[in-house]
């Protein structure tokens, strides 16, 4: 997702091989970070037993280990052929994976019943080109919905931002 | 006799009206979450635990237990009449189901499919009826290192039978591991692996890696392969279900075989999708209308159906009497129990026996409740699918982060949702197994207290681990588990066989 494309062939995409390549140093990124971070808690032996940790530890040396032989099993099948992403896909992705992020951040800053409204709206008018009015409707009905069934029913709030503070709901 | 006394108390603790409309509110959720691609059973039971804290357990249980029953129908029902798997677990159900429904017995189909995977789910339940307190006075002998053996050949198993790449399964379960490590160390009282996080102290919640591996995950897979439905119509008359009921004598083999193939995977955690898909292997091998399968076998779609409801539910039997669960979900289901204060495990059942044998006879009931209720209402589930997905989507992107936030009431596990999220995606795609990742970081906590209550046991020395007869044959058998890949291997070279591969290897 993140590494640059290849240019093998006339589209840029992402080969299998270069996704594989990617997640085994990811993993094996995290594995020496969970090692490094356990070492710090001490793998040594008290009288209480193994220290905090050492179980750690020794997870993540297994991770990096395998995360090694992932690496190597990718490489020994160079999988070139199959595409992991091309453009079209990474389109789609994007499309979904943006406003996916811009509600979350909403959500943090206005809470998630104004980030529903306005995400639920946005993607409805912009990307399934619904009129103004159904958009609406429906991201109000939803949020209506999630406000009946968690704050009414199960009585779980969930998180407000100004507007509701505004608003006096709580 | 005694199950059968103790199950009648169940069904004491069960049959009232309250219990029973959170059996049909469980299933219908369920089933919901089932035919919507990008919601499945794991996932779903996670959104919908935080709302549980509050209740009393065996409402609780009956609760998300009936979902899972529903999300497992559901599951069955896009398979056939949209091609369209809702749970990785009945992609074998597709082979068959699709093609029958498209030459226009989708009716038959459907309820073939439902039938015979209440009868898989019944024979798992039996078999947890009969076998589950026994196993659990067995495991009463269990101290920490016969315990930390069962986790150990539970996470052999996983590699060993998994059916992925053994390093990548490796890889899955050591993350989930790790990050069942991070927060307070509960022995020690000292921060582990929060990396200066005052976010991490409190640890990750299983439940918010569920919600985005799973849940954000899988839909990122979905919204990628720019999804289309199909669907075709489906409606279910008295008759059609009278014609299949009638057929299904006839495979009473069939039923009977694919059943023991489900309860097998079910207890040894090879999980629903394994079960269906050795099934439907197994089924073609020595059917005689080899030729017919893939092509709108009836055959081809009783096989799969029941191993993988016969599995679901009779991975719920080393959830409740070890404390080991067999599935994905069921491992939800495991944390779900250390939530509401339970202690999941042998000593549940003389603690809680009204839990347990609450459970128990509610699956008996939430099963058939299940199949009722999936008969009368599929042709409205499936017009669900019909809503274009530019709706459906965003609604669960909004349902997936309002469950993660619900878990702890954290804007910090939104963006844990996301970055789960991104992982699952990847990993899905390039083949790393994500059930491994949670088993693990449910049971992380325990594998790992187990481990060093061992060694304080022994001071240090490893040879604990095959000092008597019980847990020197766990751990062998967890050895050889492990080493399955290879052993294999080494086997077919050595006798060369006219043997197919399984369709696990796949």
């Amino acid at each position: 997702m993140t590494q640059a494309p290849t240019s093998a062939g006339n589209a840029r995409h992402v080969t299998r091989l270069a996704a594989e390549v990617f997640g085994a140093l990811l993993t094996l990124a995290l594995s020496v970070a969970i090692a490094l971070g356990a070492r710090g808690d001490g793998i040594g032996w008290t009288a209480g037993g193994p220290e905090a940790g050492t179980f750690p530890f020794y997870v993540g040396v297994i991770v990096g280990v395998a995360s090694l032989g992932n690496l190597v099993v990718a490489f020994r099948r160079a999988d070139r052929a199959t595409i992991f992403l091309d453009a079209v896909k990474a389109q789609r992705i994007a499309a979904f994976g943006i406003p996916l992020l811009l509600f979350v951040g909403a959500s943090v800053l206005l809470g998630f019943y104004v980030a529903t409204i306005l995400y639920l709206t946005g993607v409805m008018r912009v990307q399934g080109r619904y009129r103004w009015i159904t958009s609406i409707a429906v991201a109000f009905g939803c949020a209506a919905f999630f406000f009946v069934v968690l704050e009414v029913w199960f009585k779980v709030p969930l998180l407000k931002g100004p507007l509701e503070s505004m608003l006096g709901i709580h | 006799m005694e199950n059968l006394e103790l199950l009648l108390h169940g069904f004491d603790v069960v049959l009232t009206w309250h219990h029973l409309m959170l059996m049909v509110v469980g299933v219908l959720l369920g089933i919901l979450v089932g035919v919507l691609p990008g919601l499945g059973a794991p996932n779903g039971v996670s959104l919908l635990l935080p709302l549980t804290f509050a209740m009393d357990p065996v409402a609780a249980i009956i609760l998300l237990t009936s979902m899972y029953w529903g999300a497992l129908f559901g599951g069955s029902t896009t398979s056939i009449l949209f091609n369209i798997p809702g749970e990785p677990s009945s992609v074998a159900t597709t082979f068959d189901g699709y093609p029958m429904a498209k030459s226009g017995h989708a009716a038959q189909a459907l309820t073939l499919a439902f039938m015979s995977a209440a009868i898989g789910a019944l024979l798992g339940v039996v078999v947890i009826t009969l076998l589950s307190s026994w196993v659990a006075k067995f495991a009463l002998r269990f101290g920490s290192p016969e315990y930390f053996a069962v986790y150990f050949l539970a996470f052999a198993s996983f590699i060993g039978l998994g059916g992925a790449s053994p390093g990548k399964t490796i890889v899955s379960m050591g993350l989930g591991l790790a990050f069942a490590t991070v927060g307070m160390d509960t022995i020690s009282g000292s921060l582990r692996l929060t990396f200066g996080f005052s976010q991490l102290v409190s640890g990750i919640s299983f439940l918010v890696a569920v919600i985005g591996l799973f849940g954000i995950g899988e839909l990122l897979v979905t919204m990628e392969e720019g999804l289309r439905f199909d669907g075709l119509k489906a409606r279910i008359s008295p008759r059609a279900v009278m014609e299949a009921a009638r057929m299904l004598p006839r495979y009473w083999l069939a039923l009977l075989r694919s059943g023991s193939i489900g309860c097998w995977m079910g207890i040894t955690p090879g999980g629903p999708t394994a079960a269906s898909f050795m099934s439907y292997g197994l089924a073609q091998r020595f059917s005689s209308r080899r030729a017919n399968f893939g092509k709108g076998e009836p055959e081809g779609i009783i096989s799969p159906e029941t191993a993988d409801h016969a599995a679901g539910t009779s991975a719920m039997l080393p959830m409740l009497a070890l404390g080991v669960p067999g599935s994905a979900t069921s491992a939800v289901l495991l944390g779900g129990l250390m939530i509401w204060g339970l202690n999941p495990g042998p000593t549940l059942f003389t603690e809680r026996p009204d839990f347990v044998w609450g459970l128990i006879a509610s699956m008996y009931l939430g099963n058939l409740v299940a199949v009722a209720l999936v008969l009368t209402t599929v042709p409205m589930f499936a017009a669900i699918l019909r809503i274009p997905f530019s709706i459906i989507g965003p609604i669960i992107v909004v349902v997936c982060f309002i469950g993660a936030y619900t878990v702890a009431n954290s804007t910090f596990d939104l963006w844990l949702a996301v970055a789960f999220g991104a992982a699952g995606y990847l990993f899905k795609k390039i083949d790393y197994p994500i059930a491994p990742l949670v088993l693990a970081m449910v049971l992380g906590d325990k594998a790992e207290d187990a481990f060093r209550q061992s060694m304080i046991m022994s001071r240090g020395s490893i040879s604990i681990f095959w000092s008597n007869g019980l847990v020197a044959t766990l751990c062998a058998l967890g050895i050889v588990l492990l080493l399955w890949p290879v052993l294999g291997r080494m086997l077919r070279h050595a006798v060369p066989s006219r043997r197919p591969a399984d369709a696990l290897e796949e």
